[in-house]
């Protein structure tokens, strides 16, 4: 006999994960407290202005890119009916496919002064050598390019979720007050999703303030490439810690604001007379400026970069599939895997373990074990390496890689397992449990095998992401060990662009996967609406 | 006859604001039937789950078989007081054919096929056993839950609107079979509905739930 509040295992288990999850973090933030060297005198002197100026205009310019991209193109397909529709309607995710490390590598090789872009431009236009048509890339406003384009969906899905949302009738009003269709969108629809657009916009800083790959390419320095700097060339950790927790307060700052745009993001939604947004037919004029819209984010963000390797894969062809290109793309499935199958299960315990409990105590410590998403790869890996400061060998290193990717990949299997345990109704649980059927019993008997799909979706999305990780992989990888993100990156960073191409390749197949799903749930929500 | 269920000065609210149960008084005899009677929200379907062990209680004692199940910060588990389930959306598994669904409280029990098949075949539905739930009708998806509450061998068998899914046929042809089974199989059944038809034909005893009040017919 036994009371229903008292503290379980399944109390104990998602506590210790919180613990672990949070130890790299609060490491880092710790450093705080710790000695400043005089390399962080040097730092603050001369560079730490240039990386909290680069990071502020990287992050304004990107995010004004994105918000216009992002909820123009969701606008036009959720309302209006044109040439390619229901292509854009998941085509314009194919960006998110893409690294913008990757995008950065492929915008260097078309657009460098003896790039494919300006060779094309000369051999058109019979020009000189030394003369060029397209402008240098590699600076911050390349950057700004290359994260608005690969990064403008994440604006797209969460404004395109909220125009579907908007009711009919507040046009049709808006309409007989005299508002044309322009004045529709920026003065009723844009500000009634303002919350869904801001929480995008944030997702997209954070992704930008924490990338490494783009930015180190293009010699941009910002606080991911100073602390890396920081450690690999002055080889002063605590000084790279310091710097970690000055970048984590500003992605803080993002991810509260993301988080508080989120919870009113449904403000403009749905009501108890709700009409669904009637789709306007174009004309041709009208038609072809929409397709036009819609084609240009994703020839930059998608078909360019897809072209360019392309271009490298036919002039690498005599070894192409290379056994070294084999036996990378191995390490990276299985270490991919490994990682996702961990991450699921961890995923599994917690939402199990709310489930089957009830608890608030539990259910309190899922949001903080979601937040790893938000803290960049780079700061994950020092504070690890800080953490596990005791472990040197090559095994112990993988596992301090594969659990920097649980931690940065928690959030994709617990909001698979969440949405999957909503459609489960608690009368299953109710009859489970008086037959006699509790804990790991219902666990393996009954929850397991409902929710068989977000098992195997769940571990094929981390997968995809944990493949496209670069700078936890860069700093955690065991000696001597490859992964086709690093193999990218070092073809990349040795100016070898062409051999980057088929670890590039395969980083973005892999990438499509998660596009896949999205589509799938994009046409699952149309067939509903039909 | 013995009380095979008692329920004493009973107490329970969601929240601190106001009680939903307040000092309820029940007892149920081995083999009778008794239905919970009342409109939707007045904490009929709570008292079953407090029966089941589901919820806690905040005040009183559920006593079950002469021992003491649920009190203030004590809570004997589901599992443990030998309870069947019956609920309106029967609550199949999903993932498990029909056979399965019914020896899933029996996996112990050497016997379990022949048992279900047994039980199966008592709620008529015996040539379905290699379905799965999706693919069967409402009402004999109903019968199957029956049968999986019932294989257990419950002192108490709790009944949920089980059959407010049902079309008006189906309900009055399932009303008068289970009732037979209940009755000789000497079961004590708690039948939570709205139906006050239902609770008229089905019962021993009628317990009416309205707002700050109960009635015992």
């Amino acid at each position: 006999m036994r009371s229903s509040k008292i503290f379980s295992v399944w109390h104990g288990i998602p506590l210790f994960i919180l613990l672990f999850f949070l130890a790299p973090i609060l490491i880092i933030l710790s450093s705080v407290f710790a000695d400043y060297s005089e390399n962080w005198s040097h730092i603050y002197e001369y560079v730490l202005g240039d990386y909290i100026l680069n990071s502020l205009i990287l992050v304004s310019g990107v995010s004004l890119i994105v918000m216009i991209i992002g909820s123009l193109t969701a606008w036009l397909v959720s309302n209006y009916q044109f040439f390619g529709k229901r292509f854009f309607e998941w085509g314009l995710i194919l960006p998110l496919a893409i690294p913008p490390y990757i995008l950065a590598y492929t915008f260097t090789g078309l657009f460098d002064s003896y790039g494919t872009m300006n060779e094309i431009a000369r051999s058109l236009f019979n020009l000189e050598q030394n003369e060029m048509l397209f402008p240098n890339i590699r600076n911050i406003y390349g950057a700004i390019i290359v994260f608005s384009f690969t990064l403008y969906p994440y604006v797209y899905l969460i404004c395109r979720t909220a125009f579907l949302n908007q009711s009919r009738s507040m046009f049709e009003v808006g309409r007989t007050l005299g508002l044309s269709q322009a004045s529709i969108f920026l003065k009723l629809a844009l500000p009634l999703v303002r919350p869904a657009l801001i929480a995008g916009t944030m997702i997209v800083a954070m992704e930008t303030l924490s990338d490494f790959g783009a930015v180190d390419h293009f010699a941009i320095s910002t606080f991911t490439t100073g602390i890396f700097r920081t450690w690999y060339g002055m080889y002063d950790l605590t000084t790279a810690m310091q710097l970690a927790s000055m970048l984590l307060i500003f992605i803080t700052f993002c991810l509260v604001i993301e988080r508080t745009s989120r919870k009113n993001a449904n403000y403009s939604t749905i009501g108890s007379n709700f009409k669904p947004t009637q789709v306007t037919r174009l004309g041709s004029l009208g038609s072809f400026v929409c397709f036009f819209v819609c084609f240009i984010p994703i020839f930059i963000g998608f078909i360019l970069p897809i072209l360019e390797i392309l271009n490298w894969s036919l002039r690498f062809n005599t070894s192409f599939f290379n056994e070294q290109f084999f036996s990378i793309s191995l390490n990276t499935v299985l270490l991919s895997i490994l990682s996702a199958i961990l991450c699921t299960f961890i995923a599994m315990i917690i939402n199990f373990s709310i489930r089957y409990k009830n608890s608030s105590v539990i259910k309190s410590i899922n949001p903080f074990l979601n937040i790893g998403y938000a803290v960049p790869g780079l700061i994950l890996a020092v504070g690890i390496v800080q953490l596990f400061v005791f472990l040197d060998n090559n095994i112990l290193n993988s596992f301090e890689l594969i659990f920097a990717y649980i931690i940065k990949s928690y959030a994709l299997a617990n909001s698979t397992y969440e949405a999957g345990y909503q459609k489960i109704s608690q009368t299953i649980d109710d009859s489970a449990r008086v037959l006699k059927s509790t804990g790991l019993n219902l666990l393996f008997r009954v929850h397991f095998p409902i929710l068989k799909t977000s098992f195997f979706t769940s571990i094929l999305l981390v997968t995809s992401e944990v493949v496209k990780e670069l700078p936890a992989t860069l700093i955690l990888r065991p000696f001597n060990f490859e992964t086709l993100a690093v193999s990218t990156y070092i073809y990349a960073s040795e100016e070898r662009m062409v051999e980057a191409a088929a670890p590039a390749t395969a980083i973005i197949l892999i990438g499509l996967i998660p596009i896949f799903f999205i589509s799938q749930m994009i046409r699952a929500s149309r067939l509903e609406k039909s | 006859m013995k009380n095979i269920l008692e329920i004493r000065n009973l107490s329970h609210a969601y929240d601190q604001a106001g009680s939903i149960i307040k000092d309820f008084n029940f007892s149920l005899k081995k083999g009778e039937i008794v239905s919970i009677l009342g409109p939707s929200g007045i904490g009929k379907t709570t008292l079953l789950r407090i029966v089941a062990g589901l919820e806690d209680v905040m005040d009183g004692e559920v006593i079950i078989s002469e021992k003491v199940a649920s009190k203030k910060n004590f809570l004997l588990p589901p599992e443990k007081r030998n309870l069947g389930l019956v609920v309106e959306d029967r609550a199949l598994f999903p993932h498990l054919n029909i056979e399965k669904n019914v020896m899933f409280g029996i996996s112990h029990i050497q016997e379990r096929e022949s048992l279900a098949q047994e039980y199966l075949s008592l709620f008529k539905v015996a040539d379905l056993s290699k379905k799965y739930p999706h693919e069967i009708s409402a009402g004999q998806q109903q019968r199957v839950a029956f049968a999986r509450a019932l294989i257990t061998n419950p002192d108490i068998l709790l009944l949920d609107e089980p059959f407010g899914a049902l079309d008006k046929n189906l309900k009055e042809e399932l009303h008068e079979e289970t009732k037979k089974i209940f009755k000789n199989k000497d079961l004590s059944v708690l039948l939570v509905t709205h139906d006050e038809e239902e609770a008229k034909y089905f019962s021993d005893r009628i317990i009416e739930f309205q707002e700050d009040k109960i009635f015992i017919r």
